[in-house]
């Protein structure tokens, strides 16, 4: 049965500096209950919104990457619901009717699946922008057991994305590639950072085969986004396959159980009372503003992006894994920029170097994690020099920078082959005995005689691969004469 | 009649050393001892000892010859729904008794600037819902003129605080007349300034679209200097026009002959016959000094009254929604969360509040909207329009209240009557131009009031024609008793 799936996507401006009408930080995290927090955003009487430039400049630069049409002004409005969390009880949005005008209509976004190299292309119906509420914190018992509720406000009006999608997309993997590529956009954007815990969330639209639409409410992370999805059609399709019939409803996404919850029935129609908001006069889109979005879009188009890697002849996975992990792509574009070879650098930092973060627990996403342009820079002419194979740099070199990306490359460098060949001539001449042993077939005698060479060699890193082989090649040729 | 010197001399002479702030202010102390228990003009008063002290530092700065502020050594009174630190700030409402802000507005901050001093925080009706004063949770103002009747409103407590000696200058707000109409009815001064000239920041919001902190004196001169020191661009308020602060205080008095007054059928009619007489005989004065008097009709006249507290009524149900019972001190005593907030609002908002919210999500709610909120946004783009192009080329000249201030009691029982009251007044906040109420008669010991309305910006205008009208009736700094 054909499946239709819309999304809307929540996004926390979480990099736009400030909250979206005051001066707190819109990056919340870190702060101590009821700290970020000032009359305008605890919405106190007679305090009074004043839009942040930069969450505008942001939002702008967004609807333009998205092909939006942008308006030449936008108008925000009231939207009232009583909840504990609000503490105006009305958020400020931007309703597309009653008067409001939100900052995109008609977009497009165009995704890649990375594994198949295939672009899709979903239609993008609006673009809000708005305040994030406070944060209800239930003690034990959770929502209906709680005796009690606390309400910490570190998050209320933090600036808000709404990206409301058309109904394009046809299968659960999709959505999520849909949704990820979107965050990686709005990363390379500087509007937010996906990695933040609750930085986003989704609610998605789905119907099969023609019937009426569900949505599922509170998906908190990509995967979820799929999981969710798939868990929701296959409820359908066992509906229909017993003669049921999928009725419009809501429903919540229980991630820890996998499964889609029906939300509580409204006893009554959603009456919002909609209406401009008399604090914020209608903001005229400039074209100074329109040129200045552009300038930050166009930077951050990854379309742009990624063909300058292939047309570099980076293989497609390897610039995607660069394209994907943004700290890495700052440093190969650098690093080749003074020279650096392409191939090998991708290789270096989007196979090896982030395989290896990932193998440590380090986070790739971490600008720390990564080494300064300089070692990387000498490490990528090292290897081309020929003067350790790769094997080398790939089993030592990189652990060690990876474990300590500070330090300077010359200290986790192993010895050179002569300096091998020098220990190995020594531990041979002394240990006669071990030496005999291996020739005798007592094999683990070789073990023995690794250990020797790595201990006279010293505290230096060294690849106990290398050294075997320079024992046997040696041994064997002590046999042979 | 007695007559008080005015604010502008008074600070002249503090500065010149003519007069002594400290005993001025011992002055003021006398006549809020003699008239307060009576008049009930104040919510909160400064501590005594506290304003000592600070006059006390102005009288050392003016001896050493420091430089001091425009107002040092005024006594300046807040309307009760303007923001302060220092002193509670209920809006004359149950819901904020008692309620001190985290912060002051901006036209407080202004004033301490210019080292007024605060010398308390006058009545008003709820939030600055009425007409009369008579709708305060703090019992109803008194007018000092008639002690039976009532001061007008909602700056009752201001205006009452003038007239009788209680402070020099005050500040209130006029959301469709609230600091007119009690200009009118105490011989004060009035003057509603172009909507975004003075900061809202800091005022509890009834109207936002209409409203503006307002300056009240005794005379027009001390109104300008009070205009000079809040009004100019705030970039705390979005709604803030971008202009310097005005300089008003400086002008002079009109030369009659360059003078064009606008006389609208449908403002000069309907009132009193002692008022209508009245309005006409300083008309014709002001014709025989040399003032061109021109007959101009306004139709949408009669559409402007619904339209007004169509408006208002749907803003006043959006800026009311934040009072729940969680950040206020009026408490529900609530089992739940829904019934905290209904109880709250049960307990802590009047009758007349009450009425209002509810007409105002009746005018916002869906099927409703179009037939009432943005029908009556559309009779404001055609007031506005209307008087923008009148006051292009003249001054628009109203009667300020159709009757003569009415006894307490009188006017509550019929809401109809109660909001007619407005009538003349509302004109000016829909178009958002400046408004000056002045008195030009006394009837039986009651006072009579004329207003004029100016073109955006045009305070000045106001001002010079206030001068000239002053000039003629000789009621500069009149107070009662």
């Amino acid at each position: 049965m054909r499946v239709v799936i819309g999304l809307e996507i929540h996004v926390q401006m979480s990099e736009a500096g400030s909250k979206l009408f005051c001066d707190c930080k819109a990056d919340y995290r870190g702060f101590n209950v009821n700290a970020n927090v000032c009359p305008v955003c605890l919405g106190l009487p007679g305090a009074l919104p004043v839009v942040s430039k930069k969450s505008l400049e942001l939002a702008l630069a967004t609807s333009l990457a998205l092909k939006c049409e942008v308006p030449k002004f936008i108008v925000f409005t009231r939207k009232h619901y009583f909840y504990p969390d609000l503490p105006k009880n009305y958020q400020i949005s931007m309703f597309e009717r009653a008067g409001g005008v939100p900052i995109c209509r008609n977009g497009v976004i165009s995704f890649l699946d990375p594994s198949t190299w295939e672009w899709k292309t979903c239609r993008v119906r609006r673009i809000n922008i708005e305040e994030d509420p406070g944060r209800t914190v239930y003690e034990e018992g959770g929502i209906t057991g709680s005796p009690y509720a606390l309400v910490d406000y570190n998050r209320s009006g933090v600036p808000l994305l709404e990206i409301v999608t058309e109904p394009d997309i046809e299968t659960p993997r999709d959505a999520r590639l849909l949704v990820e590529y979107l965050l990686l956009m709005l990363e390379y954007l500087g509007v937010t950072n996906p990695r933040l815990e609750g930085v986003f969330r989704v609610d998605a639209n789905v119907s099969i085969g023609g019937g009426e639409r569900v949505e599922i409410k509170n998906i908190g992370s990509t995967l979820d986004v799929e999981k969710a999805l798939n868990y929701e059609i296959l409820r359908q399709t066992k509906i229909r396959e017993a003669g049921g019939v999928i009725e419009r409803e809501t429903r919540h996404w229980d991630a820890m159980r996998g499964i889609t919850r029906p939300l509580r029935h409204k006893e009554y129609e959603e009456e919002y009372l909609y209406f401009p908001d008399p604090d914020l006069p209608p903001i005229a889109i400039t074209e100074e503003m329109v040129e200045k979005a552009l300038r930050i879009a166009e930077k951050a188009d990854l379309q742009v992006l990624l063909g300058e890697l292939l047309k570099l002849n980076v293989p497609p996975e390897h610039a995607w894994s660069l394209l994907s992990t943004k700290p890495s792509l700052e440093l190969f574009r650098k690093t080749v920029s003074l020279g650096g070879d392409p191939q090998l650098t991708a290789r270096i930092l989007a196979v090896d170097y982030k395989g290896e973060l990932r193998e440590q627990g380090r986070d790739p996403y971490d600008p720390s994690s990564w080494p300064p342009l300089e070692t990387v820079l000498e490490l990528v002419k090292l290897t081309l020099s020929g003067v350790y194979p790769y094997d080398t740099i790939k089993g030592l070199v990189i652990p060690a920078l990876a474990s300590n990306p500070q330090a300077r490359l010359e200290t986790v460098l192993p010895e050179k082959a002569g300096d091998i060949e020098v220990a190995v001539e020594e531990v041979i001449r002394e240990e006669v005995k071990a030496v005999r042993d291996y020739l005798q077939g007592k094999t683990q005698a070789l073990n023995y005689l690794v250990g020797r060479v790595i201990k006279k060699i010293g505290r230096k890193a060294v690849d106990p691969r290398v050294i075997r082989e320079a024992l046997e090649k040696r041994i064997k040729s002590v046999r042979s004469t | 009649m007695r007559r008080l010197k005015q604010a502008w001399e008074l600070a002249r002479d503090f500065r010149e050393g003519v007069e002594d702030p400290v005993e001025h202010l011992y002055n003021v102390f006398e006549a809020i001892n003699r008239w307060e228990a009576r008049v009930n003009a104040y919510i909160s008063l400064e501590s005594p000892d506290l304003l000592v002290e600070e006059v006390e530092r102005i009288s050392r700065s003016i001896r050493v010859g420091e430089k001091i502020g425009k107002l040092a050594g005024l006594l300046v009174s807040v309307k009760d729904n303007i923001c302060t630190s220092f002193l509670p700030t209920t809006a004359g409402s149950r819901m904020l008794d008692p309620y001190t802000p985290p912060y002051n507005a901006t036209v407080v901050e202004r004033l301490l600037e210019e080292d007024a001093m605060v010398v308390g925080k006058t009545n008003l009706d709820e939030f600055a819902m009425g007409s009369t004063t008579e709708l305060s949770a703090f019992g109803p103002t008194r007018n000092p003129w008639d002690l039976e009747r009532v001061p007008g409103g909602s700056s009752g407590g201001s205006a009452a605080s003038l007239a009788y000696g209680g402070s020099d200058l005050s500040l209130g707000s006029d959301t469709g007349g609230s600091a007119r109409l009690p200009a009118a009815y105490t011989a004060t001064v009035g003057l509603k300034p172009t909507y975004g000239l003075v900061s809202r920041y800091g005022l509890i919001p009834y109207g936002n679209s209409l409203e503006q902190i307002s300056p009240m004196a005794r005379s027009v001169r001390d109104v300008a200097l009070l205009l000079d020191v809040i009004g100019g661009w705030d970039p705390l308020d979005a709604t803030s026009l971008r202009v310097d602060r005005p300089r008003t205080f400086t002008v002079s008095k009109a030369d009659p002959r360059k003078v064009t007054i606008c006389v609208v059928k449908e403002l000069s009619e309907g009132a009193e016959e002692v008022i209508e007489k009245a309005y006409w005989r300083i008309l014709k004065k002001l014709e025989s000094e040399g003032v061109e008097l021109r007959d101009e009709k306004l139709p949408v006249a009669s559409k402007a009254l619904p339209a007004y507290y169509t408006i208002a009524f749907a803003e006043a149900a959006s800026n009311l929604a934040r009072y729940d019972g969680i950040f206020y001190p009026t408490k529900g005593g609530g089992s739940s969360w829904e019934e905290e907030v209904e109880l709250a609002r049960m307990k802590g908002f009047g009758r007349e509040v009450k009425k209002r919210i509810l007409m105002g999500v009746y005018a916002l709610s869906e099927g409703y909207r179009d037939e009432y909120y943005i029908a009556a946004t559309k009779v404001r783009r055609v007031v506005r329009d209307e008087v923008l192009r009148m006051t292009r080329s003249c001054i628009i000249a109203s009667q300020a209240s159709p009757i003569l201030p009415p006894r307490l009691g009188e006017r509550l029982d019929d809401p109809l009557k109660l909001y007619a009251m407005d009538v003349y007044t509302v004109i000016a906040n829909l178009a958002g131009v400046p408004a000056l109420v002045q008195t030009i008669e006394f009837h039986n010991g009651l006072p009579i009031g004329v207003q004029w309305i100016g073109k955006p910006l045009g305070e000045g205008e106001l001002v010079s024609l206030g001068l000239l009208v002053e000039e003629l009736t000789g009621l500069a700094g009149v107070v009662a008793g």
